[in-house]
């Protein structure tokens, strides 16, 4: 391969940077080459500088989910006899556990704030550094500008170990900005966490990103393509977390959580007795993924993977008639990974809702979060409410990705194809909607049904219609981040898919405070999920739901008007 | 074929055709007219604005000012209809890495809607592809064949190529000079954007040269001042026994005049384009610098 971009031409036949006899290079001149450790100190603060802005990003989101949670629960539970309550519904709530982990200590500021960061943070910080390192590692490989750094003073296993480096730089940003906000917060009288606890808490916070970091490193060794490497990190992110609610919400499944890497976070329990031994698994599974990744990377050949992956496929041209075809084809993998997480989600959601309402049944507490969140039923029902709130943010986030993924045709110039074929902007883009519309039904039907299924299972008496519903009752938010991302598609096509995301992340944000903190009506009526009825707990607020799904619609004919109108715009 | 092309025009008019980026002016006014039948090389330095042509030509970019027509349509509001009369090869091979050579071809060819499959064959086994590899197992060379297929087998009426044998080996070269000389025996219209001058001597029958955004045209083929009686020899220098001439068009002539005498040694080389543009804007430094096409030493005996 690396040969046919050489025969350009008889001009470049006299190469002068190949290879030169080693007697006309000066002694100086190779020890110089054989140190190369300017190389991997280029190569590290390149992705340090590509991760610092996600970094600081996350770094202040993981200090205010902090403060946010320990400020909240000294203003929302003030008094000993509401801290009681509280422990006595949400304490022995498997259902609740199941999402959040294990609530320890939650009649303290330490113990709720540990609970409410813990395992939510560890998903997220997790799911930022897959991406991170997948991009670092086999996305700079995969769009061939790894060759151009491997061309300098290094080898495949130093710049490998180089991009570990810059990852790690910001891993260390993340964390120390985290540490000094939960330090900050924890000098609050209200919150009032020791120095050495607040240090070990954003230590904790920090843990699972650094093993997924490594994951996602270790992955790019392993698939040949970015989108493989992220999809084989996602799936070990998922079982892992299905591995900890079972363990967190079935008692007898307890010692699941030691097959779990998020397990091992949960462990570490900061501010609720800590066991920093814990920190022992987790450093030796860090070393051993980074360890891994440098051998692999130096064993295999650039620009291919571990695992095999074949290189010929007999033609498959049943969908390869039309644009619109091609894009059922491209979205298809997609879809059916998120269908699998959202469902397995459901499937989860449904197996653990009995047990959840019968360990709540009688707290007015409870009754009251429920309350709050828009619930108008009892038990299970109300429940699997609160669940789909969860399978609602998803497929939002699916609805994100779609519009990344209709931005990503046009930056790698696949769209020049069509559009140079007798194509209209408009017609591809509405196809190409349809298609993303047609996957973001999918998704969040395959949640109702295996939802469905485990209700059925442990004979809850949810109904298969209710559920539908519910899923369906999830689809207006998504048409309305799918709309707007589309119509930033139009006018702005580089920020799309980063306000895509933003739209949900902030939505997500505020729901996750306004659970906590009395926020001004109009602060909530910002979020997405606030205009959204908590079926099967109620019944859908079809008037909300329909201006949320007009508003997506109007905003997505605007951006096909826009898109129609503008340049294309590589990458 | 359609019969529309002959009746509607030019292959490609534009006028005025102007495209900034903020206050970058990427094109300046560009004039051009392509006739039916005709084999066109479009020449320029790097930055110049090829490319932006070429894609304001397909509708891809929205022009500052001025127009642009493909057989009479307009390039903006009838690109949909303009687009099933060409076919356009890019110089970046972005393609689909998921997708196999067949399923590229069978996926462009029915979005275009009009192939030769006969040909289409043909042109798989002339330009050696393995179709049955997936897009991101091909080099760039083959990500190139791939495209170059896709755009032949329509025998579209207009060839739009942009730089479009950038990675193709020698061989595959000449199979591709041969497919574009097979276009116009076909009556085919070919846009080809280039830097190898040595190609677009080959096969075009005129050329444009893009330079600051304006286009200065001069014809190869076409009468050349003969000092020494050879046709197609426009400069002779003679020192002693070196003889250094240049040449447009084919080099055969000269070579046969050069097979009567002694040569000792012949160095035939292409000029840069910096070279052609002496040539192009001043008599004066075609005789100082090696503007030369063709520089034969020769020692008589």
């Amino acid at each position: 391969m690396p040969g046919e971009r050489d025969r350009l031409g008889s001009q470049t036949a006299e190469r002068q940077d190949g290879p030169a006899p080693a007697g006309a290079v000066p002694a100086q001149a190779v020890a110089a080459a054989r140190s190369g450790g300017r190389a991997g100190l280029v190569i590290a603060g390149h992705v340090a500088r590509q991760v610092r802005r996600g970094a600081l990003v996350w770094g202040i989101v993981f200090g205010g989910t902090v403060a946010s949670s320990a400020l909240a629960f000294a203003s929302a539970y003030p008094t000993p006899a509401a801290r009681r309550a509280l422990v006595a519904s949400l304490g022995s709530n498997l259902g609740v556990q199941a999402l959040l982990g294990p609530a320890r200590h939650i009649d303290t500021a330490a113990g709720f704030t540990a609970w409410r960061c813990l395992v939510l943070l560890c998903v997220v910080g997790g799911v930022w550094a897959l991406l991170a390192s997948t991009r670092a590692l086999r996305g700079e490989e995969d769009a061939g500008r790894w060759e151009l750094l491997l061309a300098g003073r290094t080898t495949r296993r130093r710049a490998s170990a180089s991009a570990l480096a810059g990852l790690g730089a910001g891993l260390v940003l993340l964390w120390a900005i985290t540490a000094v906000l939960t330090v900050a917060t924890g000098r609050s009288p209200d919150v009032d966490f020791s120095l050495s606890a607040s240090l070990y808490l954003s230590l904790a916070l920090a843990a699972g990103p650094a093993i997924f970091l490594t994951v996602g490193a270790l992955s790019s060794q392993l698939a040949a393509t970015r989108r493989q490497a992220a999809g084989l990190g996602a799936a070990v992110l998922g079982v892992a977390y299905l591995l900890r609610m079972l363990a967190d919400s079935t008692p007898s499944l307890s010692w699941l959580r030691w097959l779990s890497p998020i397990g091992w976070v949960e462990e570490l329990r900061p501010l609720t007795g800590s066991r920093p031994t814990v920190l022992v698994p987790i450093a030796l599974l860090v070393g051993v993924l980074a360890a891994l990744t440098v051998h692999l990377a130096g064993v295999r050949d650039t620009g291919a993977g571990i695992l095999p992956s074949r290189d010929t496929a007999p033609a498959r041209t049943r969908l390869l008639d039309s644009p619109l075809g091609l894009a059922v084809r491209l979205t298809r993998p997609v879809t059916l990974g998120w269908a699998a997480a959202v469902g397995g989600l459901g499937l989860v959601i449904g197996l653990v809702a009995n047990a959840a309402a019968q360990a709540t049944s009688g707290s007015d507490m409870i009754r009251q979060f429920y309350e709050r969140l828009g619930s108008q039923e009892q038990g299970a029902v109300s429940y699997t409410g609160a669940g789909f709130l969860t399978v609602g943010t998803l497929v939002a986030l699916a609805a994100s990705g779609q519009v990344g993924a209709i931005r990503q045709e046009e930056a790698d110039e696949h769209l020049d194809h069509l559009l140079a074929r007798p194509v209209s902007r408009r017609s591809w883009l509405a196809g190409r909607l349809a298609v993303a519309t047609g996957a973001l039904v999918v998704v969040a039907l395959t949640a109702g049904v295996l939802t469905w299924a485990g209700a059925a299972l442990q004979h809850t008496g949810i109904g298969l219609p209710r559920l539908l519903l519910a899923a369906v009752n999830t689809l207006p938010s998504a048409t309305f981040v799918l709309g707007v991302g589309t119509l930033l598609y139009g006018l702005a096509p580089r920020v799309a898919t980063a306000v895509a995301y933003g739209v949900v992340a902030w939505s997500l944000l505020l729901e996750m405070v306004g659970s906590l903190l009395k926020l001004s009506p109009w602060l909530l009526d910002l979020s997405l999920f606030h205009h959204v009825a908590l079926v099967p707990a109620a019944d859908p607020r079809w008037a909300a739901a329909g201006i949320l799904a007009g508003i997506g619609l109007v905003a997505g004919i605007a951006g096909a008007t826009a898109f129609d109108r503008r340049d294309l715009a590589a990458a | 074929m359609t019969t529309h092309s002959s009746a509607a025009g030019p292959a490609i008019r534009t006028e005025g055709l102007t495209k900034h980026y903020g206050s970058v002016p990427a094109l300046q006014d560009l004039d051009l007219v392509v006739a039916p039948g005709e084999v066109l090389g479009f020449l320029g330095p790097n930055g110049a604005g090829k490319t932006t042509t070429i894609r304001l030509l397909l509708g891809l970019l929205r022009p500052t000012a001025g127009r642009a027509e493909i057989f009479g349509l307009d390039a903006q509001a009838q690109a949909v209809t303009a687009h099933a009369l060409l076919a356009y090869v890019p110089g970046e091979a972005g393609l689909w890495p998921s997708l196999t050579g067949a399923e590229v071809l069978h996926l462009l060819g029915r979005v275009h809607g009009r192939v030769d499959t006969a040909y289409r064959d043909e042109l798989v086994e002339r330009f050696a592809l393995d179709p049955s590899k997936k897009v991101r197992a091909y080099s760039k060379g083959n990500r190139q064949k791939v495209l170059l297929i896709a755009a032949l087998m329509t025998r579209a009426e207009l060839l739009v190529l942009d730089e479009p044998t950038s990675g193709l080996d020698p061989l595959m070269e000449q199979a591709f000079r041969e497919c574009v000389r097979e276009a116009r025996r076909n009556g085919q219209t070919v846009f080809l954007s280039s830097h190898i001058l040595a190609e677009v001597e080959a096969v075009c029958d005129r050329v444009a040269i893009l330079r600051a955004g304006r286009v200065v045209e001069a014809t190869f083929a076409g009468p050349v001042p003969d000092l020494s009686g050879v046709p197609g020899v426009a400069v002779v220098e003679a020192h002693d026994d070196r003889l250094r001439c240049q040449v447009y068009g084919p080099v055969e002539p000269l070579l046969r005049v050069l097979a009567e005498t002694h040569v000792t040694h012949l160095i035939i080389r292409e000029p840069s384009l910096e070279e052609l543009f002496l040539a192009h804007y001043g008599a004066e430094p075609l005789l100082t610098a090696a503007s030369t096409k063709e520089e034969a030493t020769s020692h008589a005996r």
